[in-house]
């Protein structure tokens, strides 16, 4: 059983955001219990507690007392935790210490000093019960992101705490990576353990929880079981700032294209001398000044066709024409503009406005504050980029391809990890660019923001076109076919 | 036992089955020799193998492409030694000398230790260091820095695209192209270095017992093999 005491928490040098406020709690064992909230809620910080992070970890001012069947658990050491409760987090990329997936499942075991035969043991049970043998001796480097998270979640469970603690899991995942994350925990459930899941993204956890805490501002707002909290409405959902446990019932807004030409893509081919997916397109016509949701299982090409167009793959031969202008490969380097899924690596400079000016050939603050205008970033305008918000790093992403007049830009998952509030104001700004005639590709996972601001969708699959519909009645329901049925 | 260990299956970067400890002491070999050895006499037979060997390594683990610029470096530098620095006089003689001669006593060092890299796995390389019995205070944090290299790499490369999209060249301004690309690149080392060591906690890293390791190094033919030809290059470098 694990009991939150009258926890009050404030992250050192910081400001409230995270922060916790009069939090009791208790949580019986065997009781997958779902954190939700918006963001800065707390949900992590909470998560956090638990897995001894705080005040272990991470700084910052701690009242109260977090106990484990008694045990206080600030008061343990981390190695002493770790045997107790184990941990999956949001980055696949940053879990891991070894870079050998079989390593990484032993590598919990190895700390507690088991003896070896029973580490061989483990790890071999754990990859059976989560069908993984395939993944056992790869580099982790090589694997996709579910599969990435899929070693994370059976590394926990090789060392078999009684206790898992999620943190936002399937922010990068993908339907079918999602599928397998439902069915470990489903695992976990069915061995006893107590399950405590902080996330966004709802649908997939309908059938799994049996408790919803409802966090906002730093307080326990609710707490529902699991039937109760179901029975709320997508409205009520809405209101409350969460993503909809149904997804077939998140309203649909129906956007209409103004123009009628298109961007026409041709020979698109390209193959990686590694692992990675490869693009064989032969021609490709996408609309214009249309918002395509660009969507596909892991591996399906959707990356690579983004650098493709973006012009980043030297060997990638492709040309593609809008209004009848042919671009080859460098010209392209300047005609799109991919934000990245770490918006942080293409920020350089040391204010938001300076960031404008090394993307235009001459400056000229008149267009830049326009544009910073119309993304409501014109306050930030002195701002060192690194010192904005997520969101707002991203929109000034955004603005730097507007003022340097590309015609198309590719947004690579810019939702993952996102709760219904910045998920909307993404939509948003993509209906904004689409108001202003450019053409914008979205690779995506979230059916809401498809469904909040496409026009278009674009189902690749094998590095083929699967199929191409605009966003209509008949295409609603063939994109539905592809969220929601195939779950 | 051993059929239970010989059934699990780990990543396998080595080519050439040779234990992490003989790599880095054949590391330590080449580098030392190479930057602080003597010249003359018997010298002159092993500063060439010396300069070799890593290659010749690089060439037997199948990476083509590593060993082929490492080669054509080696080429560069002693087309420019043998035709342009005697041409050359006073300080520019100097300056061409120096580098020359700092690169090719550096790089065999240098290619041997990428060698070591990037073909030892994390835990044959935490193994060895808990073989030789070194203290965990320097296997932990050592082992962050070799966990590190694939990520930083990867970071580099992300950045570099955003710079190409962004029409942001080296032309431009040398200096300014060298923050944009080096702040970038710490930030997000920063930030991961942080997730790192909070989800290696979480697993129980550092705690005071005993760490199991279930990752089988060991000694080799091979393994005596190179020791034994290290012998002659090390009796040189003291005699020499």
């Amino acid at each position: 059983m694990i009991e939150l005491r009258n926890i009050n928490f404030r992250y050192a040098g910081g400001t409230d955001a995270g922060g916790l406020v009069n939090i009791d709690l208790i949580i019986p064992d065997g009781q997958v219990i779902l954190l939700c909230g918006q963001s800065g809620c707390g949900k992590t910080t909470l998560t956090r507690l638990v897995n001894g992070l705080i005040p272990n970890y991470y700084e910052g001012e701690l009242s109260g007392e977090v106990l484990l069947d008694g045990k206080n658990i600030s008061r343990l050491p981390l190695y002493e935790t770790a045997k107790y409760v184990g941990s999956v987090f949001q980055n696949p990329r940053t879990q891991f210490f070894t870079v050998d997936s079989t390593s990484e499942l032993a590598f919990g075991c190895e700390n507690q000093g088991l003896p070896e035969e029973e580490i061989i043991q483990r790890v071999k049970s754990t990859a059976e019960q989560f069908d993984m043998d395939n993944l056992l001796g790869n580099n982790i480097f090589s694997l996709s992101g579910g599969e990435k998270q899929k070693i994370a979640c059976a590394s926990v469970s090789a060392s078999n705490p009684p206790i898992i603690v999620l943190d936002e899991p399937s922010s990068n995942l993908d339907m079918s990576a999602t599928k397998d994350l439902r069915r470990m925990i489903q695992i976990w459930k069915q061995q006893g353990k107590t399950v405590i899941i902080a996330e966004h993204r709802l649908y997939y956890l309908k059938e799994l929880i049996d408790r919803v805490v409802y966090l906002k501002d730093g307080r326990i707002e609710k707490d529902y079981l699991a039937l109760d909290a179901l029975k709320l409405s997508v409205t009520q959902q809405a209101e409350m700032g969460l993503r909809p446990f149904d997804l077939g019932a998140f309203p649909v807004t129906a956007h209409p294209v103004a123009s009628s030409g298109s961007i026409e893509c041709e020979n698109f081919r390209f193959a990686y001398t590694k692992q990675r997916d490869a693009l064989d397109i032969d021609s490709l016509s996408l609309p214009q000044a249309g918002v395509i949701a660009v969507i596909g299982h892991n591996g399906a090409g959707k990356s690579t066709l983004a650098r493709c167009l973006c012009g980043l793959e030297k060997h990638c031969k492709g040309i593609v024409k809008v209004d009848g202008k042919p671009y080859n490969r460098k010209q392209r380097l300047s005609l799109c503009y991919m934000v990245m899924q770490d918006v942080n690596h293409q920020l350089f400079t040391e204010s938001t406005e300076e960031e404008m000016f090394i993307s235009m050939a001459e400056p000229a603050p008149d267009k830049a504050d326009a544009v910073l205008d119309r993304l409501d970033l014109l306050q930030f305008k002195e701002r060192h980029p690194m010192a904005l918000s997520g969101g707002q790093k991203q929109r000034v992403a955004i603005a730097t391809a507007l003022v340097s007049e590309r015609k198309i830009l590719v947004l690579d998952e810019p939702t993952s990890g996102l709760d219904l509030q910045h998920m909307k104001e993404v939509a948003d700004e993509l209906v904004t660019i689409q108001k202003m005639g450019k053409t914008s590709l979205v690779i995506t996972h979230d059916y809401e923001l498809i469904v909040s601001c496409c026009t278009h969708v674009l189902h690749l699959e094998h590095g083929m076109v699967q199929e191409q519909y605009a966003l209509d009645a008949a295409g609603l329901q063939r994109l539905q076919n592809f969220f929601i049925e195939s779950r | 036992m051993d059929a239970a260990v010989t059934t699990l299956k780990f990543e396998s970067k080595a080519v050439i089955p040779t234990d992490p400890r003989t790599k880095l002491f054949l590391t330590v070999t080449v580098s030392t020799i190479m930057i602080t050895g003597g010249t003359g006499g018997f010298m002159n037979l092993v500063r060439p193998c010396l300069m070799a060997c890593p290659i010749v390594f690089l060439l037997l683990s199948r990476k083509w492409v590593a060993a082929a610029r490492f080669a054509v470096t080696y080429a560069i530098l002693f087309a420019l030694e043998l035709t342009v620095l005697p041409l050359l006089t006073g300080t520019w003689n100097f300056i061409l000398g120096a580098a020359v001669g700092i690169y090719t006593h550096m790089l065999p060092g240098f290619i041997m230790g990428y060698y070591l890299v990037s073909t030892t796995t994390v835990s044959e390389f935490v193994a060895a260091m808990e073989r030789m019995h070194v203290p965990e205070k320097i296997v932990i944090p050592v082992s962050v820095v070799f966990r590190f290299f694939p990520t930083v790499k990867e970071e580099y490369a992300a950045i570099r695209d955003a710079m190409k999209m962004r029409g942001i060249t080296t032309l431009r301004s040398p200096m300014k192209m060298l923050e944009y690309r080096v702040v970038p690149l710490m930030m997000s080392i920063a930030k991961i270095g942080e997730e790192l060591s909070a989800a290696a906690l979480t697993r129980g890293l550092g705690a005071p017992q005993k760490r199991t390791n279930i990752c089988k190094i060991g000694f080799g033919p091979l393994d005596i093999f190179f020791f034994l030809l290290a012998i002659p290059c090390w009796v040189g470098f003291f005699i020499c």
